[in-house]
């Protein structure tokens, strides 16, 4: 009960004091709601199932096999693809490709946004700069920001890396400048300058975990177009690149044979929109909950 | 509004400009020299020398900047390296495929979009209300790849009713060319009416709460009235502008719709272009993608500002 309490008690004023931890205890409330939870849940499931991907298929995802298109058996649950290989296997995979890029390209992507849009702290210039080119970058339909990156590196997991990474910058970049816009003007900033906080600390201190939740809600949300930009890509042959199975991937070559073999796009197409499910429901209740604080 | 032009003007300037020199960048960002690129593998030092001189890489990269700046306004795009043909040639002979699936998704995408919004947002009974949240989610969660292939899966795989590869075009033969065009646009309109439909009902559920419903009721007037001239009325301006806003993400939505039905639009050019380092062409239709997304959305800002007093353009 450090800060000076000129608001007389009103839930704003009660936020700066809770910081990190009362967050993080708003985030484990927000998977105890039904949503939250089937959500976590799912997630969980999902990335378990990729975890164990080594033990559960050990000939790992390029076994090939005699038959080719074939369908379900005993052996292969979902059939083979045309070269003989185990979709189920490809499929789960294709889900730790998925995973690796999402759950390393977001938070990356959310970091190096808010730290853009939180430049303006240093000096007006680079803030006012920084957003700049986040409106340039906002101006790229996401797909064509990816056509712009493969012509550059090259196709492959990388450059969905990249992509992923750059087309989530404004998202975050410019959430996090209007959130410290807000939070600037508030009385307990004003307070603690008042009393000789030092700039910095204020910042850290003060601002930044107040800022925090729509920056996790937003990445959550980011989750789901960051699956799209994987599967967009890969699926018109930009992505993730043979012999690797990725979700986007396995679609682009099970699509050439719908009419044959109709179970080689809906496998890789379930765990997609699981996955897609999955994050919908977490940033759901997550941004409940914050929106309840 | 002339006013908010002149606020929003550099911006949209700016934007574009920066757009153009990345785009220009791109092949010289690119490991290699786009001479020997463009020349082929088997070319010889001296083939290769005398393409640059050809191509203008010999001259300061300002000068090659503002001569292919000067080329985009007079229509002179240069020559595809993998067709062989000149690249304004090449776009023309693809722009009315890609036209017709945009403008008839974007339709869709309205009134579907619209339409959910509305009946979520009049929902009063518990079941109504979860029908409508569950339709909403799942097209949320719904990509249109993914919407795409279930379409092809469903209607050209098991029950065969319409094509599902290749095109037609609809000024030829507007019943066949419909067929035709019906399933990609519903695959590109459909997941994203999700968000528009979103929009709709939460602004509808806080129009309901406003002080004229109130005073509406007390007059007397019927529910259906009130929904229809009060609170359907004043729910649609997010909608409007997350329409103009959706526009890129169509553009991009298009690419691989015509990937997964086969249409020869745009999209693919862009794609086949990238794969076979066709800079000339992809630099053409990035700058073209990035132009169209910003201006429809500026055009959208200005159109909802006209719709709505209240917002005074650049507030």
């Amino acid at each position: 009960m450090t800060t000076i309490d000129t608001t007389g008690g009103t839930p704003e004023s009660a936020a700066p004091r809770r910081g990190g931890d009362g967050a993080l205890r708003r985030y484990l409330a927000a998977l105890r709601t039904p949503r939250g939870a089937a959500g976590a849940g799912l997630l969980g499931a999902l990335v378990l199932l990729a975890l164990l991907a080594p033990a559960l298929f050990p000939g790992g995802y390029d076994e090939q096999g005699s038959g080719g298109l074939a369908g379900a058996s005993a052996a292969h649950w979902m059939g083979t693809d045309e070269l003989g290989r185990d979709i189920l296997a490809r499929t789960v995979y294709g889900l730790r490709t998925d995973l690796s890029l999402l759950l390393t390209a977001v938070p990356a992507s959310a970091v190096i946004g808010t730290l853009m849009g939180l430049s303006g702290v240093l000096s007006r210039w680079l803030g006012a700069g920084m957003q700049r080119l986040l409106d340039v970058i906002l101006g790229f339909p996401g797909i064509v920001l990816g056509m712009s990156v493969v012509l550059v590196i090259g196709t492959g997991w990388l450059a969905l890396f990249a992509s992923i990474l750059v087309i989530g910058l404004p998202l975050f970049g410019r959430q996090a400048r209007a959130g410290l816009q807000i939070e600037q003007e508030r009385e307990y900033v004003l307070a603690a300058r008042v009393l000789g906080v030092r700039r910095r600390t204020v910042m850290t201190r003060h601002v930044l975990p107040n800022i925090v939740d729509p920056i996790v809600v937003n990445a959550a949300v980011y989750m789901v177009v960051a699956i799209f930009i994987e599967a967009g890509l890969s699926i018109v042959g930009l992505g993730i690149q043979p012999p690797i199975p990725s979700l986007g991937a396995m679609l682009n070559t099970g699509a050439r044979y719908l009419e044959v073999h109709p179970a080689y796009v809906m496998g890789p197409g379930l765990v997609l929109l699981l996955l897609t499910l999955a994050f919908t429901l977490l940033s759901n209740a997550l941004n409940k909950a914050v929106l309840r604080k | 509004m002339l006013r908010f032009l002149v606020r929003r003007l550099p911006s949209v300037v700016f934007v574009l400009l920066a757009t153009t020199v990345v785009a220009f960048l791109l092949p010289r960002l690119a490991p290699g020299d786009p001479a020997s690129v463009a020349a082929g593998p088997e070319a010889t030092p001296e083939q290769i020398a005398a393409l640059r001189i050809e191509m203008g890489l010999d001259r300061p990269l300002i000068q090659q900047y503002l001569d292919w700046m000067g080329g985009l306004f007079t229509g002179q795009l240069g020559e595809s390296l993998q067709f062989r043909r000149p690249v304004s040639e090449l776009i023309g002979a693809r722009l009315e495929s890609t036209v017709e699936l945009t403008v008839a998704a974007t339709l869709l995408m309205i009134v579907v979009g619209i339409g959910l919004g509305v009946f979520a947002g009049s929902a009063r009974s518990r079941w109504s209300r979860f029908t409508a949240d569950a339709t909403n989610t799942t097209l949320l969660a719904m990509p249109p790849f993914l919407a795409g292939l279930l379409l092809v899966i469903l209607l050209g795989v098991t029950f065969r009713v319409l094509p599902i590869s290749g095109e037609v075009a609809v000024l030829d033969d507007p019943v066949i060319g419909l067929q035709y065009l019906i399933l990609p646009a519903i695959a590109l309109a459909v997941p994203m009416s999700g968000s528009i439909a979103m929009l709709v009902q939460s602004s509808m559920d806080n129009a309901w709460r406003q002080d004229y419903v109130d005073l509406a009721v007390a007059k007397g007037v019927g529910r259906r009235r009130i929904a229809v001239r009060h609170v359907v009325r004043n729910s649609l301006g997010p909608a409007v502008v997350a329409i103009g806003i959706r526009f890129g993400e169509m553009l991009a939505g298009a690419v691989v719709i015509e990937m997964i039905f086969a249409r020869n639009g745009l999209g693919q050019l862009a794609v086949t272009s990238v794969q076979s380092a066709d800079y000339n062409v992809v630099q053409v239709l990035i700058v073209g993608a990035v132009v169209i997304a910003v201006v429809v959305q500026l055009l959208t800002e200005i159109a909802m500002a006209t719709l709505d007093p209240r917002v005074r353009l650049g507030v």
